[in-house]
């Protein structure tokens, strides 16, 4: 047990460690970019109307005193770790005066609720259908399954999406092809708002699967085709166990291992947002979100996104090293 | 027994996915009496403060439908271009414009019951000179001096120095100093923190709902219409509901218009607009109802040249660049033929036509460019005729044969492709050539970049193309390069050779240059490395220049002086080339007639059109029912 807890604190540093270089660097990164977001609120403002250079050079210079922006790069990072450690990422420059925590917290429900449903979905289907394809080698079923799965996978997302969108939104227009629900309806746990949500979302899921379903397909597939051969499951087989447990017990259960581990990042980088599918179907998320605070150069939004993607990321990975030892007793602690 | 629990569950999920596939487009409102128009995803979407500088959307209904000020330009022109809107009449200035006094009209309420008078319109002006950052803080600090309200309804600027423009603060083009509402206001303790939600409105509508992720926003026409200038002038808008909703790629949004969810698109490429025009089902109209189908925007796209930097500080290297475009490949490969071209440095839209283009055909015609070799006249005014002759095997009968018409749809004329004279203007300009290569004087090769932003104005990006491999052909070592969402930074501190931007946007509606032309004041010109203000992204500086540009201002707004100064500066800007003008900003931006019909077109030119245009207001308030819409 005590090798366990050092192995668990071991993992915990490491993940602060890993945390901490990410997030400086993202905040290096976004500091360092020419994108000013003084300048970009200048010309949303002067862009359709009448400029009056004077005015111009009084309302940069106010807007740099607003936005907090003055001041050397060290003392900025020091202000923004002070500030993270209350969870306050300070307000969205794009957004002003709204909190970038906020802005985030709103799309966050939409990104999650979306990718992760969908990478589920993908990581079972696949992963399930991989299974079958490896140890039923000579089923014609499963050889066709594979080659549609393998054929799509290597769609561009944004080709996939468009496909959908003129298949179910205008050939036979059954699905909304943008936002998250209908518009008008009121939030809440009601038939209407679900269905809604369902309905809305269905198109972009599907797309989210369909690109990435092939992924896992193959490479559960390539696993069981190595595991098949393995002398605990010819010993299986040659004792006369039931094939369905052989393949259950015996192959999937220890090829599932390195899926989990591609499922646990998988997960982490649900936070990030899917921007190809959120910017097609108009979908509320963080993909669209760390989008448009680019384009506005709104670092303290980008920064917020990526400070959380890092976070969501590293943490997923070190879930899923303290779960390891539990799940496969064959690996060491030391 | 897993088996029947997934089977009922996915059964769940189908009959709710049914039951909401079979809901309305909107909840809760019938379709038939909801304007639906694309709008742009606000990240600010609880924020109703249009006051507060980078706050408060202004693509989502805001300033379109619950603002208002004194006065409207409609960017079309016509005789009815100017509207008074809070004001009664147009501003009155003393002679030496130092004074502007304004009497607004009795009778208008804001949509809590309170009246309008000259106290929110001081307290607009007076809020933003005391709290800077606010959206039109600087231009009032650094006009008015004092503000007297000599009644009710009347209010008298008076300003730290002579300012025959003042008035335009409070005209619009897209927008304009909006009135606030002192009431509201006067109560906050500070206005750039305040939300102002929800927003107290002086237009004909207030907001219904709104989405707190920013992807929509419904505004109700007020139960007291009639107490706003729209309802004083228009009578009762037909439209009950406007609908502003993001609507995702263009592919999108045309999908969602022939689907009928989607009424008025802000923009599309010109192929997503053949696909909706060429198709016979299609319901769809637009600006015009035949090719080109665009609407021209009065701002012009041109090739900017960065004269501080050499060589493009020779007006002779900047007229050899111009004649070495072939326009009409650019036309072509740019807009695919739907282009209204424009050699002169004014989009050639709204009044423009009566006002400089066909006044100065003949002078353009005899223009002479000494090439060093010879004397040569480089305009063509035939270049319509031949942008018809191209398209005209792909669009059959929509293409007239009538010159005049032409000249409406794809220009007046422009520049003559000519590489010959070209060549002689760069070698008068001490340029050689070896091989195919041009070396400039210094012997160093005549290598430069042409900045495009990119993706998010596609047919610009086209254009550039095109242009970069007409120099290339000609021995010029250009490359294209895609700056993004820097392009606008790069641009205001000098950080580029050329670029393809605009710097020229007018009134459209009215011939005065000064909405853009008082920024070309030579005082503001700041060293490469330091903000340029906009518009002269170009650092143009010339003598003849700031005598225009003051002379224009030492005339009132009407006064007919003002064409004629125009032309002095169209004239002016054809010999020195500072820019190279391509075309107007031609806009793609079809309606959808299921539900409603009476948009705007070229032959009814009665307002603007353009989403996020504030003067959208006035086609809104026009639209009719089509009576064979589907009933909801």
């Amino acid at each position: 047990m005590s090798g366990f807890l050092v192995y668990v604190a071991r993992r915990f540093v490491q993940f602060v460690l890993v945390a901490f270089t990410g997030v400086t660097l993202a905040f290096l990164i976004v500091h360092l970019s020419p994108v000013n977001p003084v300048d970009q609120t200048v010309s949303l403002m002067t862009t359709f109307g009448a400029t009056d250079p004077a005015s111009v050079a009084m309302l940069r210079s106010a807007l740099s005193e607003l936005y907090g922006v003055n001041g050397s790069l060290a003392h900025q990072y020091i202000a923004f770790w002070s500030r993270v450690a209350t969870g306050d990422f300070g307000p969205s420059l794009s957004a002003f005066p709204t909190p970038v925590l906020t802005v985030i917290l709103r799309a966050i429900p939409w990104t999650i609720g979306l990718l992760t449903l969908s990478t589920l979905f993908a990581w079972t289907f696949g992963n399930v259908l991989g299974a079958l394809a490896g140890y039923y080698r000579d089923s014609r079923l499963l050889k066709l399954a594979g080659i549609v799965v393998t054929a799509v996978q290597p769609m561009p997302t944004y080709i996939c999406g468009l496909t959908l969108i003129i298949l179910f939104g205008y050939t036979w227009p059954i699905f909304p092809i943008s936002g998250g629900t209908q518009m008008n309806l009121s939030p809440g746990l009601t038939w209407s708002f679900v269905g809604s949500v369902v309905t809305h979302g269905a198109l972009p899921a599907l797309t989210l699967v369909l690109v990435s379903l092939g992924a896992w397909f193959n490479s559960m597939r390539s696993l069981v085709s190595n595991v098949v051969t393995e002398d605990h499951v010819v010993y299986a087989e040659l004792a006369g166990v039931p094939s369905r447990t052989i393949f259950a017990s015996y192959v999937a259960r220890n090829a599932m291992l390195p899926q989990i581990t591609g499922l646990a990042l998988s997960l982490g980088h649900v936070f990030s947002g899917a921007v190809i599918v959120e910017f097609l179907f108009a979908y509320p998320g963080m993909g669209q979100l760390l989008i448009a605070g680019i384009n506005a150069g709104d670092y303290s939004l980008v920064l917020g996104v990526t400070t959380i993607s890092i976070i969501a990321v590293g943490f997923a990975t070190f879930l899923i090293d303290i779960a390891y030892p539990l799940i496969d007793p064959r690996v060491k602690l030391g | 027994m897993r088996m029947h629990r997934g089977l009922m569950l996915a059964l769940a999920l189908v009959c709710t996915a049914q039951v909401a596939a079979a809901q309305d487009f909107i909840a809760g409102i019938p379709r038939s009496e909801a304007l639906i128009i694309q709008g742009a995803p606000s990240q600010n979407a609880d924020w109703f403060n249009v006051w507060a500088a980078g706050g408060g959307a202004n693509t989502n209904g805001l300033q379109q439908l619950s603002t208002d000020t004194l006065w409207f330009i409609n960017p079309e022109g016509g005789p009815n271009a100017w509207q008074n809107a809070l004001a009664t009449d147009k501003p009155a200035y003393d002679a030496d414009f130092t004074t502007m006094t304004v009497k607004l009209r009795p009778g208008i309420y804001w949509s809590d019951g309170v009246e309008l008078t000259g106290d929110d319109l001081v307290y607009t002006v007076q809020t933003q000179i005391d709290h800077p950052g606010m959206g039109w803080s600087a231009p009032f600090a650094l006009n008015v001096a004092s503000m007297e309200q000599p009644d009710k309804y009347t209010v008298v600027f008076h300003l730290k120095a002579p300012n025959s423009r003042f008035h335009t603060l409070f005209t619009v083009r897209w927008n304009a100093a909006w009135i606030m509402p002192k009431h509201v206001f006067e109560k906050v303790g500070d206005p750039l923190k305040f939300d102002n939600n929800p927003p107290v409105s002086l237009g004909p509508y207030v907001l219904n709902s709104y989405d707190k992720s920013g992807n929509w926003a419904i505004w109700k026409l007020r139960d007291d219409w009639q107490r706003t200038s729209l309802g004083m002038d228009l009578g009762e808008p037909a439209v009950k509901y406007v609908v502003y909703r993001v609507a995702g790629s263009p592919d999108a949004r045309v999908i969602d218009q022939r689907n009928h969810n989607l009424d008025v698109i802000n923009d599309l490429a010109p192929e997503g607009m053949f696909a909706l025009m060429r198709d016979p089902k299609s319901t769809s109209t637009a600006w015009r109802k035949t090719f080109p189908f665009a609407h021209p925007d009065p701002t012009l796209p041109a090739v900017l040249f960065n004269t501080m930097a050499k060589p493009f500080d020779n007006p002779d290297v900047r007229w050899a660049l111009a004649l070495a475009i072939d326009i009409r490949a650019v036309a072509m490969g740019s807009y695919r033929g739907a282009a209204d071209v424009s050699a002169l440095a004014y989009p050639p839209t709204g009044a423009a036509s009566d006002d400089y283009f066909r006044p100065l055909q003949a002078w353009l015609s005899e223009f002479e460019l000494d090439t060093g070799k010879r004397k040569i006249k480089p305009y063509d005014p035939t270049i319509a005729t031949q942008l018809a002759n191209m398209v005209r095997p792909s669009w059959g009968n929509q293409i007239p044969a009538d010159p005049a018409q032409l000249q409406t749809m794809f220009g007046f004329g422009w520049w003559k492709h000519d590489p010959q004279a070209a060549a002689e203007l760069l070698e008068k300009a001490g340029f050689t050539k070896r091989g195919n290569s041009w070396l400039k004087p210094d012997g160093t090769p005549f290598a430069f970049k042409l900045m495009v932003e990119g993706d998010a104005i596609p047919t610009l990006a086209r254009a550039g193309i095109e242009i970069a491999q007409e120099w290339s052909q000609m021995g010029i070592a250009v490359k294209v390069e895609v700056a993004g969402t820097t392009l606008r930074q790069r641009l205001n501190v000098g950080d580029f050779d050329m670029a393809i931007f605009w710097t020229i946007e007018t009134w459209g509606g009215h011939p005065d240059l000064s909405f853009f032309l008082d920024s070309y004041d030579s005082r503001f010109i700041v060293p490469l490395g330091q903000n340029q203000p906009p518009r002269n992204l170009q650092r143009w500086r010339d003598p003849e220049l700031d005598r225009i540009i003051h002379a224009n201002q030492s005339v009132s707004f009407d006064n007919p002086q003002v064409v004629e100064l125009g032309r002095d500066f169209l004239k002016l800007a054809v010999r020195e080339m500072p820019m190279i003008p391509l075309m107007a900003y031609n806009k793609f931006a079809p309606f959808d007639t299921t539900y409603w019909t009476g948009y705007p077109s070229v032959e009814d030119p009665y307002s603007a059109s353009g989403p996020y245009w504030s003067n959208i207001r006035y086609m809104i308030a026009r639209l009719k029912p089509n009576p064979t819409a589907p009933k909801s």
